[in-house]
């Protein structure tokens, strides 16, 4: 025994002490010991979870929540609504999530969500009944889609590096050989894909057919070439637009707004055809693990000053009709947002929703497209 | 040699330092134009600037980033060299009856592209009923792990001799005994070389971290999604020369136990001698 | 100690203890275990539930038919759009390969062989860069070919252009571009490390058998730097053909790889069936690629020395 450790002890020498050793391990399991890696149970107890399109992880939309809650909710953000339904399907559990209205009867149908109880929504009665009562929106089960923001998806375009030759505003801009290369739209087939279906001259209003699909298709193939970049990044996209590299796009209203803001010459156009008009909104999750919270990202959210904000810094049109009482006329009018929303929306062509398959395989045609085939 | 090798000594020599020129100055460019007074990336520079430095420390999210990053990291490092230890010790010490297909499994990870195996977790977890997160990160990460601290760890096991072991036995001390003090102080630099290369290969891993994650970004995660935002890029860059520096001294100090595990042997040696 | 233990043992404990001991094939596989059921949960389950799924039919967003098909197969081994996209990313990933292998060969030679102290100091100012966050070398390929970029800011600085060159970015050559950069390092450590092995009085013996300089490397250096090569090109190939983050930077809708399709289709394409049928695809194409490949090489190398 005596040998052994006199064995043992040489030929440590020059190595790490057993003590050294222990000591090192023990610090290492102790800092691993001491993270919380259970985090999500923690988390769910004391904020909410609100799942959106990229972009609208925004502190400004949920100032009286961080009023309330002393930060903002937790963002989880999606590319485009598809995918966040499809996430959710998988069983990602969120509180409060953001479909557009064509989405109401494909996502109530999912069997996920739950219909809100008018009592708590605090902002109910001062918003546009138009859009509260929406096709699908409401029934005996409560409010399943509040409306929070509503406008149109467009072409932006640079006046100054963008000449029409005297010709209208239309979707064909797109096509301009000119302006090869020099054209973004968003990937996204629910704003890119409709805007060509406008063009070809198909009712959106209605449910689409074969046919219907199959002119848009050609529409899509043809502008595939045409174009620099298929993109949801509006960041992104503004800085293409500010530089140059990109001389027309297709946008929501934010983009013409926060460009002209810098002092570009933007405009975004009318077209001839029509624009392309929206109104999402908020559904809860059936397995809201924090319903409370839920419910007061709903009504941060529809509250008259987010609305202000939302018109204001975001150029889009808000569901809370005393908001647009406060926000800066000027403003209003420059947006085209003076009038009521449902005539802004009706102005242009409003999508109805789609049966699955329709969905299904428009999503998947666009992709196909996009990629070159 | 012959008499070409003073030409082709400098024929390699100029491309060399090409060559390390064009790995170097990518990377330099993001600590170059994190003290570049504008927020655009392009030249010419404006002008000295630390302000960007300011706006990293004094950014929350990032903080909770790096926060997050370090405890996948940590957890990460430490289970993944744990079951390295485990896998090489078995693998080393016995004659396993189908040894090699069962180290193939292991070692799978390695081969399969990256993308693969987060869509297929994802998959499992989601159907399962389980919920995303740094949990999830992390189980990632271990997958993706274990293979490199078993490479690592089973060059180390093989590479100690195998007779300090049996001394120990025949002086009759047990197999945990001689296992805790013989066979780990030899095998510890190689224990830290696993922990060094896991925690950094998790510290800097995207694929996993974006698609297996919820609500808590990782560090890459974080500047992935910061990117976007011309304002704040200035900030990722500087963040970016933060690492690149961490990075410096990490690989610094992974080459001093290297170093001092090639002398260890040495010494170990003419004290058996 | 030990007999210490052994008295508060039970029976039945120390007769399981001797019949481990006695079977130093089980003990080995007891240690092994925690790694292997760890590692077969995280990988074989959700791959072999990969493989299950790769059967299944979508009947809609998120509905599927449970039956059993082999038509997602069919489908990505014939459908236009899923063909190119494997050739594309075998291309971008084995254009790579080569290109990284052939530029990091000639540093490694000249570590190996012509570099005589501080080898050590080139190794590491070789892998430091690899040790930065991978996103940010990316990125940073964004910020010197992109519009604003430094290759056309700096050029147009110079007067040399006129206006900003556009086919610098998102295509698949900026893809290639990036990609060499970022894996450079991997190609670089085992080329110089099979390099170093090689027994310098095997190269005397060359020259004195009257070998020129160039015979003697093609016949002497080349094979015996083979492995090193080998490991470098599939350390390389692999990773990149499923490489995502490079080409959604850097690639534009031109340099679409078969990782953002697998990523749509478990994305807002919500066909998870053919996304997994897709990714096994993908796998076994890569593994076989590869098989032939060191095959082909090793029996080369075999056949010269």
């Amino acid at each position: 025994m005596n040998k052994s450790k006199e064995f043992i002890a040489r030929l440590q020498d020059g190595q790490f002490t057993r003590r050294q050793a222990l000591k090192a391990l023990g610090a290492m399991g102790f800092a691993v010991g001491a993270v919380p890696l259970g985090v999500r149970s923690a988390l769910a107890g004391d904020n909410a979870t609100y799942f959106t399109w990229g972009g609208y992880d925004d502190d400004g939309m949920f100032a009286p929540y961080i009023a309330q809650h002393g930060g903002p909710p937790n963002y989880v953000t999606y590319g485009d609504a598809e995918e966040g339904l499809t996430k959710m399907k998988a069983g990602f559990v969120v509180d409060v999530t953001h479909p557009c209205s064509n989405d109401i009867p494909r996502w109530k149908d999912s069997g996920m969500f739950q219909g809100m109880d008018k009592g708590r929504l605090a902002h109910y009665d001062d918003l546009f009944a138009d859009l509260v009562n929406l096709p699908g929106a409401n029934d005996n089960a409560g409010q399943w889609f509040m409306p929070f923001d509503w406008g149109a998806t467009s072409i932006t375009y640079r006046t100054d590096l963008v000449d029409l030759e005297g010709k209208a505003e239309s979707w064909e801009m797109l096509f301009d050989p000119r302006y090869k290369g020099k054209i973004a739209v968003i990937d996204s087939a629910a704003d890119t894909w409709y805007c060509m279906a406008i063009l070809a001259g198909v009712d959106i209003g209605k449910p689409l057919t074969g046919d219907d699909i199959d002119k848009t298709n050609a529409l899509m193939k043809k502008l595939r070439p045409q174009v620099r970049m298929f993109t949801n990044d509006m960041t992104s996209l503004q800085q293409a637009m500010a530089s140059g590299e990109i001389v027309m796009a297709i946008t929501w209203n934010e983009t013409p707004v926060a460009l002209a803001g810098e002092g570009h010459a933007v405009r975004f156009a009318g077209p001839k055809e029509g624009a392309l008009t929206w109104c999402c909104g908020l559904m809860m999750h059936k397995d809201a693990p924090n319903l409370d919270g839920a419910y007061d990202i709903v009504n941060a959210m529809t509250s008259r000053e987010t609305g202000v904000y939302v018109i204001d810094w975001w150029g889009y049109g808000h569901s809370n009709a005393a908001a647009f009482k406060v926000a800066d006329p000027g403003i209003l009018a420059q947006l085209g947002l003076d009038k009521d929303p449902i005539a802004y929306l009706n102005a242009g062509h409003m999508g109805v929703p789609q049966a699955d398959d329709v969905e299904t395989r428009i999503n998947r045609d666009f992709e196909a497209i996009k990629t070159g085939f | 040699m012959n008499s070409g090798t003073g030409v082709a000594a400098r024929i390699l020599g100029t491309y060399a330092v090409i060559y390390v020129a064009y790995l170097y100055i990518p990377v330099l460019f993001l600590p170059l134009f994190s003290f570049n007074d504008s927020i655009y990336i392009s030249f010419p520079l404006r002008g000295w600037t630390m302000k960007w430095y300011e706006t990293m420390l004094a950014n929350d999210a990032l903080h909770r980033a790096l926060i997050n990053s370090l405890k996948v990291g940590l957890a990460t490092a430490f289970i993944s060299t744990v079951l390295g230890i485990l896998g090489a010790r078995a693998v080393t010490r016995y004659r396993l009856p189908g040894q090699k297909p069962v180290v193939a499994i292991i070692m799978l990870p390695l081969v399969v592209p990256e993308i693969i195996l987060a869509m297929a977790l994802l998959m499992v977890i989601l159907r399962a009923g389980g919920s995303l997160g740094l949990v999830s990160i992390s189980a990632g990460h271990i997958l993706l792990c274990v293979p490199f601290a078993m490479v690592v760890l089973m060059s180390r096991f093989e590479g100690f001799d195998r007779s300090l072991e049996e001394a120990s036995y025949d002086l009759g001390e047990n197999g945990w005994w001689t296992f805790w003090r013989v066979t780990f102080p030899n095998v510890l630099p190689g224990i830290v070389a696993s922990l060094l290369l896991t925690f950094t290969i998790s510290f800097d891993e995207f694929i996993m971290a974006f698609f297996l994650g919820s609500t808590e970004p990782t560090l890459p995660v974080f500047m992935w999604n910061q990117l976007r935002f011309p304002k704040l890029l200035p900030g990722v860059l500087a963040l970016g020369a933060c690492i690149l520096i961490a990075s410096v001294f990490i690989v610094l100090i992974a080459e001093w136990f290297r170093r001092r595990n090639t002398l260890d042997s040495q010494s170990g040696d003419v004290i058996i001698g | 100690m030990t007999m210490l233990m052994n008295s508060t043992e039970s029976k039945t404990v120390s007769q399981v203890r001797d019949y481990v001991s006695r079977r130093p094939g089980l003990r080995g596989y007891l240690l092994l275990s925690p790694t292997l059921m760890i590692v077969g949960t995280l990988m074989l389950i959700p791959v072999l539930g990969m493989a299950v799924m790769s059967f299944w039919q979508q009947t809609g967003h998120m509905a599927f038919d449970m039956s059993g098909t082999l038509n997602n197969y069919v489908e990505a081994l014939t459908r236009d759009m899923y063909r190119v996209l494997f050739l594309r990313s075998l291309a971008i990933s084995g254009l790579t390969t080569l290109v990284t292998v052939v530029m990091a060969f000639p540093l490694a030679y000249f570590i190996a062989f012509y570099v005589k102290r501080h080898k050590m100091v080139w190794i590491i100012v070789v892998t430091l860069p690899f040790w930065t966050s991978y996103l940010l070398r990316v990125f940073s390929w964004k910020v010197i070919l992109g519009y604003n970029g430094a290759v056309n800011s700096g050029l147009i600085s110079l007067g040399i252009i006129g206006e900003p060159l556009t086919f610098l970015m998102y295509n698949p050559t900026a893809v290639v571009i990036t990609l060499t950069h970022a894996w450079a390092t991997v190609a670089i450590l085992p080329i110089y490390v099979s390099l170093e092995k090689i027994d310098r009085s095997v190269l005397e013996a060359a020259t004195d058998l009257g070998d020129s300089p160039f015979m003697r490397f093609v016949r002497v250096v080349l094979p015996l730097a083979l492995p090193g090569i080998l490991a470098a090109s599939v350390l390389i190939f692999i990773p990149t053909v499923g490489d995502y983050v490079t080409p959604s930077l850097v690639g534009g809708s031109d340099g679409y790889m078969i990782a953002n399709v697998i990523q749509f289709q478990f994305g807002r394409g919500s066909n998870w069936p053919s996304g997994a049928a897709i990714s096994l695809t993908a796998m076994t194409i890569v593994a076989i690629l590869v098989g032939v490949f060191v095959w082909v090489a090793r029996r080369m190398s075999g056949r010269r020395s």
